[in-house]
Formats: C-alpha cells, sequence, structure tokens
C-alpha cells in the first residue's frame, strides 16, 4: 500500500502522539524543549485529525471510510483501525479542545510542573483518547480505555494533597472495578460470537444462523458494557467519581477530562448500540412484576433505549439540581458536566428507541452537535476556572466577586461560555439544543420535552447563579490583587471565537456531524471496509 | 469437570474480592480490586473454552507422544496476558496510592478518611 493514502492517515494521529509523548518524557531535564515539542506536537495532531476529517470525510470524492491493518494482518485476526465519519467527528473535537488545554498549560504551568510529567502524560492521555476513537476492535478499546484512564488518574492525583490522593484512590478503584466489569463483557461476547473484531461482530449477530451462534446473552453483555460506558461518561447512575475527580485535577486538564475523555463514554455508546449491535436480532421483553412489560422489540437497540432515556433523565436532574447548590466553580461545573452528558444521552435513547430511519439519524446528529458544544462550551468554562484561579488563589464562589470589572476578557468568555451552555443564538449551543428539542418533539414523547425544558431551567438557573456571585457584585480582596495573564486571555478568546464561529457557520458542522451519524448507522459500508466479505465465508470460520 | 471446576473458582474469586471491596481498611480495598481483577481473567480464560486437541492446532506435540489433551484457546490467552500487564501496573498503583494516602491522613480506615466534599 502506497504512502500517503487514507489508509496511512488512520494511524498519523496516533503515532504523532506517541512520539510526542516519548520525546517529552526524555526531554525532562529540558523544560524549554519539552514545551516547545509538546506544542509542535500538538500541531502536528491537530494537522494529521483535519486531514483525516477532510480527505476521509469532507473532501467531494472522500471514500467516507478509510481502514488501517495493524501489521498488515488482515481483520478480523489482526487489530483493525477505522477513520469513518464518526470517529472523524470525535476527533476534530478531542484535537480542537486538546491543543487549547496544551497553548494554555504551555503558557502557565510553573517551573516545577514543567519539570513533572505533567506533558508526557498528557499526550498519553491525548492518546488513550485517539486510539479509543479508531479502533475496531473491542478489546483493544478495552486497552485504549486503560491508557487514558492511567493518565487521568495521575492527574488527578497530580497535585498531591490529601483530598487530591483521596479522590485519585476512588477514582482508580472505581476504574480497576470497571475494568473487569468490561473484561466481562468483552469475554462473553467472545464466547457467544467467536470473535471481537467490531465488523466482524456486526456480521456475526445480523446472520446468527449463518455462523452458528445463539444471540441470546447479547442482550446481557451489551448492557455490562453499556454500564462501564456510562460510567466513563459520568451519566447517573455511575456520576459520583465526577465531582471529586473534576475537583482535583488541575483545571486545564479537566477541561480536556470533561470534553474528550468523558465523550469516549458517549461515542461508545453510539458505536456499541449502532453499529454493532443494531442488526442483531434478539427479542427483548423486560417485564416487572406488577407492570407488566416495560420494554419489548426486536433489537439490543430497545433495552438500550430504555436504559438509556432513564440514565439521562436522572443525570440532567441531578446534574442541574447539584449544580445550583455547589460552593466552588469547579464543582458547579462538574455537576453541570453530569446534567450536560444526560442532555447528550436523551437524543441518544430516542435514536435507539425509534425505528424510523431519518429520526434515528437526526437523533444522532442531536447528540453529536451538543456533545460537541459541550466539549467546546465546558473546556472553555474549565479553561476559565484555571485563569480564575491562578489570577485570584481561589475558586470558592465566597471568595470572589466583581471579576467582570477587573478583567473584562475573562469575563467575556465565561459569559459565552455560560450562553453556549445555556443555547443562546447565535452560538453553538443553539444548535445543540434545538436539534435535540427538534428530535424529542418528532418522537413525540411529551415527558421527555418536559425533562428538556425542566433541564434548560435548572441550567439557566446554575450558570446565572455563577455569574451572579463571582462576575458581578462588589470586588473582594482575592479579586482587587488579581492580574490575568494575556496569553491566557488570548486563549480563551480564540476558544470564545471557535464556539461563536461554529454557531454562525453553522452549515458545515452540520454536515460534518450528519455525514458522522450516516457513518455511525452505516452498518454494511463499515463492515466491508473492514473485512470485504469472501463469497464463502457464510459457515462460520472459527479460529 | 474442568469447566465446573472453572466455574467454581471465578465465582468463588469473585466471592471473595467483594467482601475485600466492602471492607475497611484500605490495603484490603486494594486486595479485593487485584482479586476481582483476576475473576475476570479467570471467567476470560474459560470463555475461550476447551476443544479436543490434535495435532494440527498443538504442532509442538506432534512426534512426541500418542494423545494431545484438551487445549484452551489461545486467542484468550494473549487477551488475558495483557489485562494481567494492566491489572498488576494498576494494583501497584493503587498499592502507592494507598501509602500515599496514610502519609496525608495517618490511617488507612475508610471510615475516617473524611468526606468526599
Amino acid at each position: 500500500m502506497p504512502v500517503g493514502t487514507p489508509s496511512d492517515l488512520v494511524i498519523a494521529p496516533m503515532l504523532i502522539v506517541l512520539v510526542t509523548a516519548v520525546l517529552t518524557l526524555v526531554l525532562g531535564r529540558r523544560p524549554r524543549a519539552r514545551v516547545g515539542v509538546s506544542l509542535v506536537g500538538g500541531a502536528g495532531y491537530v494537522l494529521a485529525v483535519t486531514a483525516i476529517a477532510w480527505y476521509v470525510v469532507l473532501a467531494p470524492d472522500a471514500p467516507g471510510i478509510a481502514t488501517y491493518q495493524v501489521a498488515d494482518l488482515p481483520a478480523p485476526f489482526g487489530i483493525t483501525l477505522v477513520a469513518d465519519g464518526l470517529s472523524a467527528f470525535m476527533l476534530t473535537m478531542v484535537a480542537a479542545i486538546g491543543i487549547t488545554s496544551l497553548v494554555f498549560s504551555a503558557r502557565t504551568l510553573p517551573e516545577l510542573d514543567r519539570r513533572s510529567y505533567y506533558f508526557p502524560l498528557f499526550h498519553f492521555l491525548l492518546l488513550g483518547v485517539t486510539g479509543a476513537f479508531l479502533t475496531g476492535d473491542l478489546f483493544n478499546l478495552f486497552v485504549w480505555f486503560e491508557v487514558m484512564l492511567m493518565a487521568s488518574y495521575i492527574f488527578v492525583a497530580y497535585y498531591g494533597g490529601a483530598q487530591h490522593t483521596r479522590a485519585a484512590f476512588w477514582y482508580v478503584a472505581l476504574n480497576l472495578l470497571a475494568s473487569a466489569v468490561f473484561l466481562l463483557g468483552v469475554g462473553g461476547l467472545y464466547a457467544t460470537t467467536g470473535t471481537l473484531n467490531m465488523a466482524d461482530l456486526a456480521r456475526r449477530l445480523a446472520e446468527p444462523a449463518a455462523y452458528g451462534i445463539d444471540p441470546g446473552p447479547v442482550v446481557g453483555l451489551l448492557a455490562l458494557l453499556l454500564s462501564v460506558f456510562a460510567i466513563k461518561a459520568g451519566l447517573v447512575p455511575f456520576q459520583f467519581w465526577i465531582p471529586t475527580a473534576y475537583r482535583s485535577a488541575p483545571p486545564q486538564v479537566t477541561a480536556v477530562l470533561a470534553g474528550a475523555s468523558k465523550k469516549v463514554g458517549i461515542y461508545a455508546i453510539l458505536r456499541l448500540s449502532f453499529t454493532i449491535f443494531a442488526g442483531a436480532q434478539v427479542g427483548v421483553d423486560l417485564a416487572v412484576p406488577g407492570v407488566g412489560t416495560v420494554v419489548a422489540g426486536t433489537s439490543p437497540l430497545a433495552f438500550v433505549g430504555a436504559a438509556l432515556f432513564v440514565m439521562a433523565a436522572a443525570s440532567i436532574l441531578v446534574g442541574g439540581i447539584g449544580a445550583v447548590g455547589r460552593s466552588s466553580l469547579e464543582g458547579i461545573l462538574a455537576y453541570s458536566s453530569i446534567g450536560q452528558v444526560g442532555f447528550i444521552a436523551v437524543p441518544v435513547a430516542i435514536a435507539a428507541t425509534t425505528t424510523a430511519p431519518e429520526l434515528r439519524q437526526l437523533a444522532i446528529v442531536a447528540a453529536l452537535v451538543y456533545a460537541l458544544n459541550h466539549t467546546l462550551a465546558k473546556g472553555l468554562l474549565f479553561l476559565s476556572v484555571g485563569a480564575v484561579r491562578s489570577a485570584t488563589g481561589t475558586s470558592q464562589l465566597a471568595d470572589l466577586g466583581g471579576l467582570a470589572g477587573r478583567s473584562p476578557p475573562l469575563a467575556i468568555a465565561f459569559f459565552v461560555g455560560s450562553l453556549a451552555l445555556v443555547g443562546i443564538p447565535p452560538l453553538s449551543g443553539f444548535f445543540g439544543k434545538l436539534l435535540v428539542f427538534d428530535a424529542a418533539a418528532r418522537a413525540g414523547t411529551m415527558p421527555v420535552l418536559v425533562l428538556l425544558v425542566g433541564g434548560s431551567v435548572l441550567t439557566i438557573a446554575y450558570t446565572t447563579r455563577t455569574w451572579n456571585r463571582s462576575f458581578w457584585g462588589t470586588r473582594t480582596a482575592a479579586v482587587s490583587r488579581a492580574t490575568v495573564d494575556p496569553v491566557k486571555i488570548g486563549v480563551l478568546l480564540a476558544l470564545t471565537g471557535t464556539i461563536l464561529a461554529v454557531g454562525i457557520g453553522f452549515e458545515p458542522v452540520y454536515e460534518f456531524a450528519d455525514a458522522a451519524a450516516a457513518a455511525a448507522l452505516d452498518v454494511e459500508g463499515y463492515v466491508e471496509a473492514v473485512d470485504p466479505a469472501d463469497p464463502d465465508a457464510a459457515g462460520g470460520e472459527q479460529m | 469437570m474442568t469447566a465446573f471446576v472453572l466455574a467454581l473458582v471465578v465465582g468463588a474469586l469473585f466471592a471473595l474480592g467483594t467482601f475485600l471491596l466492602l471492607r475497611r481498611d484500605l490495603i484490603r480495598v486494594v486486595w479485593g480490586l487485584a482479586i476481582v481483577g483476576q475473576a475476570a481473567n479467570v471467567y476470560l480464560l474459560a470463555m475461550g473454552g476447551l476443544t479436543e486437541g490434535d495435532f494440527e492446532t498443538v504442532p509442538i506435540l506432534a512426534g512426541h507422544g500418542v494423545d494431545v489433551p484438551a487445549t484452551a484457546d489461545p486467542l484468550v490467552q494473549a487477551l488475558v496476558l495483557t489485562a494481567i500487564v494492566i491489572s498488576f501496573g494498576m494494583t501497584a498503583f493503587a498499592l502507592v496510592l494507598s501509602y500515599r494516602v496514610y502519609e496525608e491522613h495517618d490511617t488507612l480506615d475508610v471510615s475516617e478518611l473524611g468526606d468526599r466534599e
């Protein structure tokens, strides 16, 4: 295969970020070179991701999907990397928040941090996220999850204080358990289907008889995997680690944790439910004693939809109500993240429940656009909190006030981020909310609409409270002494500009999201690209 | 018979791991996590199943005897190897963290570690 084809592009972002991580590790004694390499690597990552998005998805003659068979081992035996619209959309999101956070870190970290493992870890975190978005193998997904988690464990413990260590311990304990559950799901699927390659799984589950498999256990196994991904995404009832972990990690890393790591959970739910399990014909019939049948359908998606509805509704309420009562900026934003992931999960649930193809695609587009908005807006807000904290030394609402007068540009950034969360036009958040409401209205589910309106009201309540308490009001002593670094302001304003640009020039973003949703639903295209059908393949060749 | 023993072992390991996870002593919690991880590994091995071996699948035995015992799936062994390495690293990290918790709090009793806030 000649170098320079879309196929080679697929592995490019991973290679770039891996090389950068190793180089920054080696350059430990030379902080200046380390920061330089880190930034160059970050820029290279953005270029590689842009190239994937353009040549694979957006260009007029783009193939729509590209695969890379690692070590030239053919699927389903080797590990396949797959870049399709969905992966490219997610990667673009990660690249945007990744480079912003990196520039922010490069400028603002004290000398001591530049000598520590901050930058190598940052790139390993990106590596894990990128690998998770690109891999086409279920066990490999587990491995990338671990890479991402290991880096994030250390970031949570990074400041090394009593509460950071404690938060890290709970975070590690929870995720070790989740890893064990993930392995249970993976093992069960292998025993059921005899393969772990995602395309091969989709193919076998669609025609179980031809491969001599009984897809019966799939729904239960999917439930196991769904709970693991819900932990990563922070959906209720698996949200409890988020506030402590987000409060403990450095704010610029939390921007990436909320903007990228969380989305890995969402991505995994989308990929597994719609690309792999959508074709499986399994009767789902869940009955609650005394109530009767609550979920019934012929596909595991019926179960995914019902479970996600419940989790999403609870997330919106828990996140919104929790955020209203917090006393620190990070606490508010952490709870807000729980609620916002609920807003992303609602359209995913609608897509899983409905049988109409147009509505299903529209709902996934809504979820993706909302996820993009959440990444940008929450990233901007967490970075603003980082700026506030390093300027004033505090992030407690009680110690803040009058920041708007002290630093108008910082106030603008925070204001726009908050408005984007609420969903005011012409910001990116408006279209996210609009599409989510549109999908819910078309699905014709009144309780969901009521829930969404309630969640939006809660969002307005906590953003207003945060704004009033920290940016308006009388200037406190901590704020009066504060000076905000101009480079940080520059980074914040650049991200603010991005949010505005996404909202104003929404057409291409919508097309990208639409291509991503189409890719998520195009099971045949995915299977064909990864592992072209052999005319006599049916018959179940077991390894 | 092997399958029955494996099922018993997996069940016992999960039970023991869960029991330890619910202890108040942080070190026991780490032990519990390690054991749950190992239980998942044994389960993963069991999921590969046992098949009748022949000289095709176990070429190393060709010329070394007449019968081939039942063999396990090599793929799951490769998976478990990866999972073991990961859980080994994470157990070490969790132990370091628990030592750090002890340094910060002077106790390893979960109920005395204080509020999450």
